[in-house]
């Protein structure tokens, strides 16, 4: 992995993204229209390298590893490439088209957060900083 | 040949006879069908003199080979001819159900001149073909037109009709299939009432056709077809509709706001996007004839100034033409206008964009109360607009007849700085992608289209977009949308690529689902072609390079190649603001990659060997000068 040290930073990294995306009022709002369970699987990178985001019924949970439930969407891809991602640093649709990132489920809801990538990088960048990881940083 | 029928249907509307053309098979093998092949069959039997609505003028509709196969993506066919609207070289592309019925019934298309002496419809039933006389259809609605068509032979018949704007010669009325897919570019629904031809009825008895190779098609299509199915991008857009991403569209900068004037407005981007369609007042998805993508909405409104009943739905451009574009956020709106325009048989890009060019002269005082007969045209006053739409249809008071020309002729009559803030490219209005935020690479495009500023000439808007990976002809670039960087070099494949996709009648968004190889495998297991990829991509780009030969016959030249100031001027707002567009540098550097004149705009003589273009080119060169805005003009005062 050329950001990370082992599968459990990424993990660390993105729940704190996601704890601090609950806190901001518009990325709250917008998290909850997307009204999906959602699994970002970054196991090519380590068995335990995944998270997901439960974003159903006006409520926002964030927990390690596959839901329980079965996912409405999941989202396969590298820590590496997810660390561009939020970074807002990688074109979802081309990374798709590449095969970078391989969907499974309805993307419907995901679409409704696209405009707000670019205020879900700022507030990963700020993240990043509170956990001293400012060298992983994207410039 | 396998997969094509081989011949056409030509119809003089003057004599009222029909009989068979067969053309070269050379044609199918270097044209390959729908755009192309009507451009090549126009060299062989049209008339440059003739001007568009005149009875000589020809309108060819074509099929490509995958017409008829149970493809996601492939009923759709083009139908071509002298635009009234640009007064040069234009094709368009529809969907829905006709063009597999035409191919089954043993037609690769229809080619119609003449014109009748009285209101008319062509008959079509397998290869037997006839017209009649209908004077009880003159004036009727598109959606009246077939329900009467199909009510007297059948629901089975497939309707090709115009309405009142195409009988009243209006420059961008459309031809609907059964009152959902439009012909909607260039204004070929006023060719078509030129020539009294109110409708085409059409049934085929058999539901199949042959091809090369019956096995490996079937796999390829069970394979293409599964992959549509499952696609993340085309999953919304069933669920969403075409406009699923107009919400990201407004933050990128790419979705136009009043006239092109803004490119930015967060409180429309929610109101009007794909998923509000669809929790509001979508009651079904429809899709055309084989296709799983099911992109097409049906709506129904039941209250309120836009109440309207269960029928088609708009889709992206419209949404933006008749939302955004006039200042409007109001969803309701834009159905209801995109139902008048389908009803009148009005192209709802170059209606909704003539009508934003009219408010924004009346805001400026180009337009006063005179003009407008005491109208007070307003951003976002959308009870005005719809009530405009029939006036424009029916060319009735000043402002109808004005506006009923298109935005580039009406800026014309009305002088002082209004042609100042048309939006458009060679005469066409532009689309609903603002090039400043959906791409630079797509102000190339739209200046180098042969039909205008059309986003749908070539893939670039995708290409931009990201949605393009085409590593086995060299297409790797990873494009950044505001940016002039490599869109040239990424023109070079759009137009070829566009250029097939256009005359193998396929649709965009199924398109991107196919692969390289799969496309030239599918040529030949279709229609035998025999091709490698780079036979396929020389094909490409041997299109490009006719349309542009006829568009030189009407007079087109380098020149020509350009698009309003309003599209490359710094955006003021939203993502793109402050950002240059290095037009006329993207444009050199994409004449020299296609080894194209920098005054005629024509190819050079080696890529005309190249690409086996002597013979065209000697039909269409001859000394002809660049003709100037003196014989536009005239093409373009109407011939009635």
């Amino acid at each position: 992995m050329e950001f990370w040290k082992d599968e459990t930073e990424p993990i660390k990294a993105f729940l704190a993204l996601f704890e601090n995306a609950k806190k901001d009022p518009e990325l709250s709002e917008g998290l909850k229209k997307v009204n999906q369970l959602i699994w970002f699987d970054y196991s090519e990178d380590g068995p335990n390298c995944s998270f997901h985001v439960d974003c159903r019924n006006g409520e926002i949970k964030v927990g390690v590893g596959k839901p329980e439930d079965q996912p409405d969407l999941t989202m396969s891809l590298s820590a590496d490439d997810a660390h561009r991602s939020w970074s807002n640093k990688l074109n979802p649709v081309m990374a798709i088209t590449r095969k970078k990132i391989r969907v499974k489920g309805s993307a419907t809801g995901l679409l409704k957060l696209a405009p707000k990538l670019k205020r879900v990088a700022s507030i990963y960048g700020d993240t990043l900083r509170e956990m001293g990881w400012e060298n992983k940083i994207i410039a | 040949m396998k997969g094509y029928s081989g011949r056409f249907l030509k119809v003089d509307l003057t004599s009222g006879s029909t009989s068979f053309y067969e053309p070269d098979h050379d044609y199918y093998q270097r044209f390959v069908g729908g755009a192309g092949l009507a451009a090549r069959i126009f060299l062989e039997h049209g008339d440059f003199e003739a001007l568009p609505l005149a009875p000589e003028a020809l309108l060819i509709f074509s099929l490509g080979p995958f017409a008829g196969l149970h493809l996601s993506g492939a009923s759709r066919f083009s139908a071509a001819a002298r635009s009234p609207l640009t007064g040069h070289w234009a094709d368009s592309s529809c969907g829905g159900n006709f063009a597999p019925e035409l191919r089954y019934a043993g037609f690769d298309g229809i080619i119609v001149s003449g014109a009748a002496d009285s209101p008319s419809i062509l008959i079509i039933k397998d290869l037997e073909a006839k017209i009649e006389s209908c004077p009880e259809l003159w004036g009727q609605g598109v959606e009246s037109t077939t329900s009467i068509l199909k009510e007297r032979f059948g629901q089975s018949f497939k309707i090709l009709a115009i309405g009142p704007a195409g009988e009243n010669l209006v420059k961008f009325s459309c031809i609907m299939n059964d009152g959902h897919s439009a012909f909607g570019r260039t204004g070929l629904g006023a060719v078509m009432g030129s020539k009294k031809l109110k409708a085409i009825v059409l049934k085929a008895s058999k539901k199949t056709f042959d091809v090369q190779d019956p096995e490996n098609c079937k796999r390829l299509v069970s394979d293409l077809n599964n992959r549509t199915k499952e696609s993340v991008t085309l999953g919304v857009m069933r669920e969403n509709g075409t406009a699923a991403n107009l919400e990201g569209g407004v933050h990128l900068g790419d979705v136009p706001i009043r006239n092109f004037t803004s490119n930015f407005w967060e409180e429309m981007a929610e109101a009007l996007t794909g998923s509000t369609l669809s929790e509001t007042f979508l009651v079904r998805r429809a899709n055309c004839a084989f296709c799983n993508v099911a992109c097409k909405r049906i709506v129904q409104i039941d209250d309120g100034p836009y109440a309207i009943s269960r029928g088609p739905g708009p889709e992206y451009e419209t949404i933006a033409a008749f939302g955004s574009l006039l200042g409007s956020k109001d969803l309701a709106a834009t159905c209801k206008a995109g139902r008048v325009c389908n009803d009148l048989g009005m192209d709802t890009i170059s209606c909704g964009s003539t009508i934003a060019w009219a408010i924004e002269a009346f805001e400026k005082g180009d337009l006063g109360l005179t003009d407008t007969e005491d109208l007070t045209l307003t951003w976002g006053e959308m009870t005005t607009v719809i009530d405009l739409i029939p006036l424009i249809a029916h060319r009735k008071g000043k402002l109808g007849r004005l506006l009923a020309e298109g935005s580039v002729s009406a800026a014309k009559r009305t002088g002082g700085d209004s042609a100042s803030y048309t939006v458009h490219a060679k005469g066409l209005e532009a689309p609903m992608h603002d090039p400043r935020g959906g791409g630079h690479g797509l102000a190339l495009t739209y200046a180098i289209s042969h039909r205008g500023a059309c986003h749908v000439f070539s893939p670039m808007l995708f290409m931009e977009m990201g949605a393009c990976y085409y590593p086995e002809i060299g297409f790797d670039l990873e494009l950044e949308p505001m940016s002039s960087d490599n869109k040239p070099e990424a023109a070079v494949v759009a137009v070829a690529l566009g250029a097939l996709e256009n005359s193998a009648c396929m649709c965009q968004f199924a398109d991107r689902e196919i692969t390289i190889p799969e496309w030239v495998e599918l040529f030949n297991c279709v229609a035998g072609m025999n091709w490698n990829i780079e036979d396929m991509m020389k094909t490409g780009r041997r299109i490009f390079y006719l349309q542009r030969l006829v568009n030189h016959g009407f007079g087109v030249c380098a020149k020509d190649d350009a698009v309003s100031s309003r599209l490359l001027a710094p955006a003021t707002d939203g993502a793109p603001e402050g950002i240059e567009i290095n037009f006329e540098e993207m444009k050199r550097r994409f004449y020299e990659l296609m080894d194209l004149d920098p005054i005629s705009g024509m190819p050079s003589a080696q890529v005309i060997l190249d690409h086996d273009l002597a013979t065209e080119t000697a039909g269409v060169m001859g000394d002809l000068p660049c003709r100037g805005q003196e014989f536009f003009d005239q093409a373009l005062s109407r011939s009635d």
